[in-house]
C-alpha cells in the first residue's frame, strides 16, 4: 500500500518534470531579450533560468542579471525582483504554464569579498608608508624626524583596524547578495585610500604636535572597547543569517542591539571619535564626520526597513522602540 | 493667506531680479565704455564695485533654494554660484596683479551678458507673469558661445594667477599648530583647476538637457 503511494506519488513528479514552462525574456524597454524565449522543466528555479540565460547570452552571468516580473506601463509600483532560489512556478498565474521576465544588466560584478579586500587594503598599507618612509622629503620638509608615542600607537591602532577588518570580511561576516557593481570598487577604493593617505599625512607629520599623555590614553582605551564592542556586534550580525545567505530580515537582539538598531555603526563611530581624541587632527574629525552620515544613512534606512516588515501585524513580531544609531541623538 | 504670500514672494523676487538686472547691466556697460575710451588693464577697475555687488548677491540665491522660494535644485546652483564667487573674490579681489590681463575683459563680458539675459528672464515672469519666446530661446541658447568662452577665462585666470598665490602665501595655515591642520591656497586652486575637468562637461550637458527640456516644452505651448 506505502509502496503504490509512494510510486504514484513519484510518477505525479515525474510527469512535472516532463510538462515544460515557456519563458519569454524582454528588456527594460520592452523588446524581446532572448529571440524565441527559453523553455524549461516545470519545476525549475530562477536560478536555473538565469543559468539558461548565461548559455544562450554567454555575456551575462547570473549575478550580472536582474530579473524582475513586468509592470504595466506608467505604474508606480516597484517590480516584483525574483529571488533566485524560488521556483519559477511561484511567480507564474494560475494555472498558467508561460511566464514574462524583464531583464536588466546591473553591469560587471565583483564578490563583495574583493570589494572590501581592496578597499580596506590602501589605508593598511598606505598609512605605513608614510610612517616609515622619508616621504616628507618630497614635500619639503628636509632633516631627522623625531617620532613622538603617540604616533607609534597611532600606527599600531590603525593597522589593526584595517586588518580586523579584512579578517571580519573573510571569516565572519554574511552577505545578503553575493556581488556589488564594479563600479564601486573604483568609487569605494577612491574614498578609503584617499581619507587614509589624508590622515597618515597629517598623524605621521614632522611637525606633528600631540596632545596630553592622558588624553591619547583615553583616546586610544576607549577606540579599542569600542573595537572590541564593534566585533562583537558583527559576531551577533553574522549568526542572525543562515550560512547559505538566505537573507531575510530578522530582528537584531542581544548587548547593544538592545538599545540601538545599528549598534555595529555605533560602535564604529566611537571608535573613530577614540582615535581622533588620541591624535587631534582636522582631517581624522573630518573623515569621522563624514563616515557618520555615510553610517547614518544606512542606519536610518535599516530602520525603516525593520520597522515596516515588523509591524506588528498577522502574527509578525512588532519591532521594539530603539535608537536608529546614535544615543542619545537618533 | 496664501494669495498673500504669493503675492509678496512674486514681489520679493521681482525686485531681487531687476536690481540684479541693473547691477549686471552696469557691469557690462562699464566695461564696453572702457574698452572703447582706453584697454583693457583698466576694465576690472571700472566694473569692480558693481561686479563684486552683484555676484555677491547670488548668495541669496542659494538661500531662495533651500527655502523653497525658487525651484531650483541646489546640487546645480552651488557649484555655480561657488565658482563665481571664487573667482571673484578669491582671484580678481584677492591678486590684483592680475586685475589686468586680458581674460577679466572676456570673463566680465561673458558673464554679464549671460546675467542680463538670465535676470531680466525672471524678472519678467515674476513680475509680468510671462516672459516672450525670444527671450526665452535667448537665455537657453547664449550659453552654447557664453559657457566657453567663460569657463576658459576663469580657468585661465586661475592659471595665470598661480605665480601670484604662490608668491603672496595668502590664506595658508602653517604646521605647526595644536589641530594638526594645514591648508596651502596655491595647491588648492591647482585641485580647484582640476575639478573643471569633469565639471565643465558635466554643467555643459546639464544646460544642454535644460535647453532641451525648455525648448520643446514651449514648443507644445
Amino acid at each position: 500500500m506505502m509502496g503504490e503511494c509512494l510510486r504514484l506519488s513519484s510518477m505525479r513528479i515525474y510527469a512535472k518534470l516532463l510538462k515544460r514552462m515557456k519563458v519569454t525574456v524582454v528588456s527594460r524597454s520592452g523588446r524581446e531579450f532572448i529571440k524565441g524565449g527559453l523553455e524549461l522543466h516545470d519545476l525549475a528555479t530562477v536560478a536555473d533560468l538565469q543559468e539558461a540565460i548565461h548559455k544562450r547570452t554567454k555575456k551575462f552571468y547570473p549575478s550580472r542579471q536582474r530579473l524582475t516580473l513586468p509592470v504595466p506601463s506608467g505604474s508606480k509600483v516597484r517590480p516584483v525582483v525574483l529571488s533566485y532560489k524560488k521556483s519559477l512556478k511561484d511567480y507564474c498565474d494560475e494555472n498558467q504554464n508561460n511566464i514574462t521576465v524583464v531583464f536588466k544588466d546591473l553591469g560587471p560584478q565583483v564578490s563583495y569579498r574583493t570589494l572590501f579586500f581592496f578597499e580596506y587594503l590602501g589605508p593598511l598599507i598606505l598609512y605605513p608608508i608614510f610612517y616609515y618612509f622619508p616621504v616628507y622629503k618630497f614635500f619639503g620638509y628636509e632633516g631627522e624626524r623625531v617620532i613622538h608615542p603617540v604616533q607609534i600607537y597611532a600606527l599600531y591602532y590603525w593597522c589593526f583596524h584595517y586588518f580586523k577588518r579584512i579578517m571580519e570580511t573573510f571569516f565572519v561576516h554574511r552577505f545578503s547578495h553575493a556581488t556589488s557593481p564594479l563600479s564601486n570598487v573604483f568609487r569605494n577604493c577612491a574614498y578609503y585610500w584617499t581619507f587614509g593617505s589624508y590622515i597618515a599625512y597629517y598623524v605621521n607629520h614632522p611637525l606633528y604636535t600631540p596632545v596630553s599623555d592622558l588624553q591619547m590614553k583615553i583616546g586610544f582605551g576607549f577606540g579599542l572597547v569600542c573595537q572590541l564592542a564593534n566585533f562583537y556586534c558583527h559576531i551577533i550580525l553574522k549568526n542572525l543569517r543562515s550560512p547559505d545567505g538566505s537573507g531575510g530580515y530578522q530582528i537584531p537582539r542581544g548587548f547593544l542591539f538592545n538599545i540601538v538598531t545599528c549598534a555595529n555603526y555605533t560602535t564604529e563611530i566611537y571608535q573613530w571619535l577614540g582615535f581622533n581624541i588620541a591624535t587631534q587632527s582636522v582631517a581624522g574629525y573630518v573623515f569621522l564626520v563624514v563616515a557618520t552620515s555615510i553610517m547614518t544613512n544606512w542606519a536610518l534606512a535599516k530602520h525603516r526597513h525593520l520597522k515596516k516588515l515588523f509591524d506588528g501585524k498577522e502574527g509578525r513580531p512588532k519591532y521594539p522602540h530603539r535608537w536608529v544609531i546614535l544615543p542619545p541623538f537618533l | 493667506m496664501a494669495s498673500f504670500l504669493t503675492a509678496l514672494r512674486r514681489l520679493y523676487l521681482s525686485i531681487y531680479n531687476w536690481t540684479i538686472f541693473i547691477g549686471w547691466f552696469q557691469v557690462l556697460f562699464l566695461a564696453l565704455k572702457t574698452l572703447k575710451e582706453s584697454d583693457h588693464e583698466h576694465v576690472y577697475n571700472a566694473v569692480e564695485k558693481p561686479l563684486l555687488l552683484a555676484q555677491s548677491a547670488a548668495v541669496l540665491e542659494i538661500l531662495h533654494g533651500l527655502v523653497g522660494l525658487v525651484r531650483s535644485p541646489i546640487s546645480s546652483t552651488l557649484p555655480q554660484i561657488g565658482s563665481r564667487l571664487y573667482l571673484t573674490w578669491g582671484i580678481l579681489w584677492s591678486f590684483p596683479e592680475i586685475r589686468t590681463h586680458i581674460l577679466v575683459t572676456s570673463l566680465v563680458i561673458s558673464w554679464s551678458i549671460t546675467e542680463i539675459i538670465r535676470y531680466s528672464f525672471f524678472g519678467m515672469k515674476e513680475a509680468f507673469g510671462f516672459a516672450p519666446s525670444w527671450h526665452l530661446w535667448l537665455r537657453y541658447s547664449t550659453f552654447l558661445v557664453l559657457y566657453p568662452t567663460g569657463i576658459s577665462s576663469e580657468v585661465g585666470l586661475i592659471y595665470f594667477a598661480l605665480p601670484y598665490i604662490k608668491a603672496s602665501n595668502k590664506y595658508c595655515i602653517r604646521m605647526p599648530n595644536k589641530w594638526n591642520f594645514s591648508f596651502d591656497y596655491f595647491y588648492a586652486a591647482i585641485l580647484t583647476l582640476g575639478t573643471y575637468v569633469p565639471g565643465s562637461p558635466h554643467m555643459y550637458r546639464y544646460m544642454l538637457g535644460q535647453r532641451k527640456r525648455a525648448l520643446s516644452k514651449s514648443k507644445k505651448e
